[in-house]
């Protein structure tokens, strides 16, 4: 960048203040100014529009409350509490918590959560306090269970460390198992694609050098006016996934944009409304603001993979992403998104009639966001068991044409259960199970072709445990052979080895 | 119309469904079967109304099976819901879609009543009738 990030060179805030107060500012929301660029060129519409208004209203699990209660008499000091069951943050003084949107209800779990606390607030109704605390000699009280509405609340302060991402990847899954993840229900095989962020409406796409974002920037948040505080956690703005920390008075907002939710067998969550004004003031950020779904391109991650590096299956645009379709493998898959695009549109337009009632001035921010920072993974130290750590590697196979009453014999005889069937190479073909050859037994079947399950779930070994340990609940199984790149079998792991091999572990 | 076909013990091994096909000649189509040793339910769209229906019905009931009559599958709460998509995509038979101006549209006709839309709905806006 040549010139300085935030060069007010076409218009100050100043300026764009004066006119918002004489009702003169012109203000288009993101789609508006995209229209009006097509229809007039970059150029003319940079010099005719002061403002344009984004929005976005998806799930940001990194949110949640400060709450103050105020003091009982006698006083407490809070050591835990919860908020219809919910679990609140009480490592802070005695009658302030944090209730986060992820926390989930100790007798509801995944139907209420912390953000259904924080909607019921907003929506005034009546929430039930209960703490707990050891009592000390200026706060006796060793425990209260009341109830309460938000205007009894001294301070509830919306504060949220991670939302509106910039973009965000969309989601499918290779697998033959339906999966519920924070990216919604993904069907098998590809079945469908869901996709978050609201493209050419993001507020933060559309300055996308982070030269009008920072700290102070006043902003529609929750349906009431909050503020930039910061950079988000895992901002990572040079690859367009920045994100901002915002604050705002839960007791202006409104529960139409802010809601509790809950992603399937995922957890609880909160919906989240914001809004970011962005003040033209130099061509890079109304050029950033002019950006078009069809500009915005995201990739499309494979869900069935476990892992944090999840594979491509394909980049495409947030135009393709919401026409309900995309093309993959010559294939057409419905693709629907998790965030609200009705009320994306309706919180852009709602902050554009905020501006021209000339009742929301923008600020200059005090220090603007950074525009580059390196995101670092976690790295595990120590060593965390793999899969050859536990399996067992004197196996028995078996051979298609094996007489099932002999294998039925050599199984009991070892105590095993699983039985992986190879090939002349040592290939894994197939599996049975203990259960298979009493069913087999029974049906007079002879040899293990007839009976054995040819869609094998397999590990490898250095997979890690848990990886394996979620695979085998997916598919309600007790054991997995183990096998090398070229499919040869080396070992077996089984539910057998893993209760007893790493249960020895912990106890040594 | 689509009925729900609930198999006992005793009416599992025998070909029910093959029977009714011949006799009365209808192309009826299996949406979902959940069929083990012991208990069996199975959606099947039958294409016939009045009397042709009726017919179906009983001769399914003859056989010993339950029967009932899938008329309306789900209903979306329109006050809850947030317009967000979650049900649309994953709707296996393409039954949700978002119009222009991105509100939910439903067609009870495409429904098989699978309920997956129901557990995908972050607001629980959706429920099963």
């Amino acid at each position: 960048m040549s010139e300085e990030r935030g060069i007010e060179k076409i218009r100050t805030y100043e300026e764009i203040n004066q006119k918002i107060k004489s009702g003169d500012a012109v203000v288009l929301t993101a789609d508006e100014f995209i229209k009006a660029v097509e229809e007039s060129g970059l150029e003319k519409a940079t010099k005719e529009v002061d403002v344009v208004t984004t929005g976005t209203f998806g799930a940001m699990c990194s949110s949640g409350a400060f709450i103050n209660f105020g003091h009982s008499e006698p006083p407490i000091k809070m050591f835990k509490c919860w908020l219809n069951d919910v679990p609140a943050y009480k490592g802070l003084a005695a009658v302030d918590c944090y209730i986060g949107a992820t926390a989930m209800s100790e007798t509801k779990g995944f139907e209420y959560g912390g953000g259904n606390v924080i909607e019921d607030l907003v929506s005034g109704k009546e929430i039930e306090l209960r703490a707990e605390a050891y009592g000390t000699d200026c706060y006796p009280r060793r425990s209260i269970e009341t109830t309460l509405t938000i205007n009894d609340l001294n301070q509830a302060i919306l504060l949220n460390p991670r939302n509106a991402y910039e973009r965000y990847n969309a989601a499918t899954n290779s697998t033959d198992k339906i999966l519920y993840t924070y990216m919604g229900t993904l069907l098998p095989h590809y079945g469908n694609i869901t996709y978050c962020g609201a493209g050419q409406l993001s507020p933060l796409y559309k300055d996308k050098g982070f030269e009008t974002i920072g700290i102070g920037t006043r902003i529609f948040l929750g349906g009431g006016i909050g503020y930039i505080i910061g950079e988000g956690t895992q901002h990572n703005p040079q690859n367009q996934f920045g994100t901002v920390m915002v604050r705002g008075d839960l007791k202006q907002m409104n529960a139409r944009y802010l809601r509790g939710a809950t992603y399937n067998k995922y957890g609880t969550t909160l919906y989240v409304g914001v809004g970011i004004p962005i003040p033209i003031i130099n061509e890079r950020v109304a050029a950033s603001a002019a950006l078009r779904d069809d500009e915005i391109f995201t990739n499309i991650l494979d869900y069935g993979v476990p892992s944090r590096s999840r594979p491509t299956v394909k980049k495409a645009s947030y135009a393709e992403l919401k026409s309900g379709k995309v093309q993959i493998n010559q294939k057409e898959i419905p693709s629907s998104s998790l965030s609200s695009n009705k009320v994306a549109k309706e919180i852009a337009l709602t902050l554009k009639n905020w501006i021209e009632q000339g009742t929301f001035l923008l600020n200059r921010p005090a220090e603007l966001i950074p525009n580059h920072r390196e995101i670092k993974p976690l790295e595990v130290k120590g060593r965390e068991p793999k899969v050859r750590d536990v399996m067992t590697r004197e196996i028995i196979v078996g051979k298609p044409n094996d007489d099932i009453k002999d294998v039925a014999r050599t199984l009991i005889a070892k105590g095993v259960d699983h039985l992986p069937i190879v090939d002349n190479e040592g290939k894994l073909i197939g599996i049975i199970t203990s259960w298979d050859l009493a069913k087999a037994v029974a049906q007079d079947k002879r040899q293990l072709h007839e009976i054995m399950t040819l869609k094998v779930v397999s590990a490898k070994e250095d997979e890690a445990i848990d990886t394996v340990i979620r695979r085998m609940e997916q598919h309600n199984i007790s054991g997995v052979p183990v096998v090398d790149q070229s499919n040869h079998i080396i070992g077996i792991l089984t539910t057998d080895d893993i209760s007893r091999k790493l249960v020895r572990r912990v106890i040594e | 119309m689509k009925l729900k076909l609930i198999y006992s013990r005793e009416n599992l091994g025998k070909p029910v469904l093959s029977d009714v096909i011949s006799k009365t000649n209808l192309p009826i189509n299996i949406l979902e079967a959940k069929i083990t040793l012991n208990t069996g339910e199975m959606l099947i769209d039958v294409p016939a109304i009045g009397e042709k229906l009726k017919e179906v019905s009983n001769l399914f009931q003859k056989a010993g099976l339950i029967v009932k009559e899938i008329t309306r599958t789900i209903e979306i709460d329109r006050e809850k819901c947030i317009s967000c998509g979650a049900c649309v995509s994953p709707c296996p038979v393409r039954a949700i879609t978002q119009d222009f101006n991105w509100d939910v549209d439903f067609d009870e006709q495409k429904c098989v009543g699978c309920g997956i839309c129901v557990d995908a709905c972050p607001v629980r806006a959706i429920r099963m009738l």
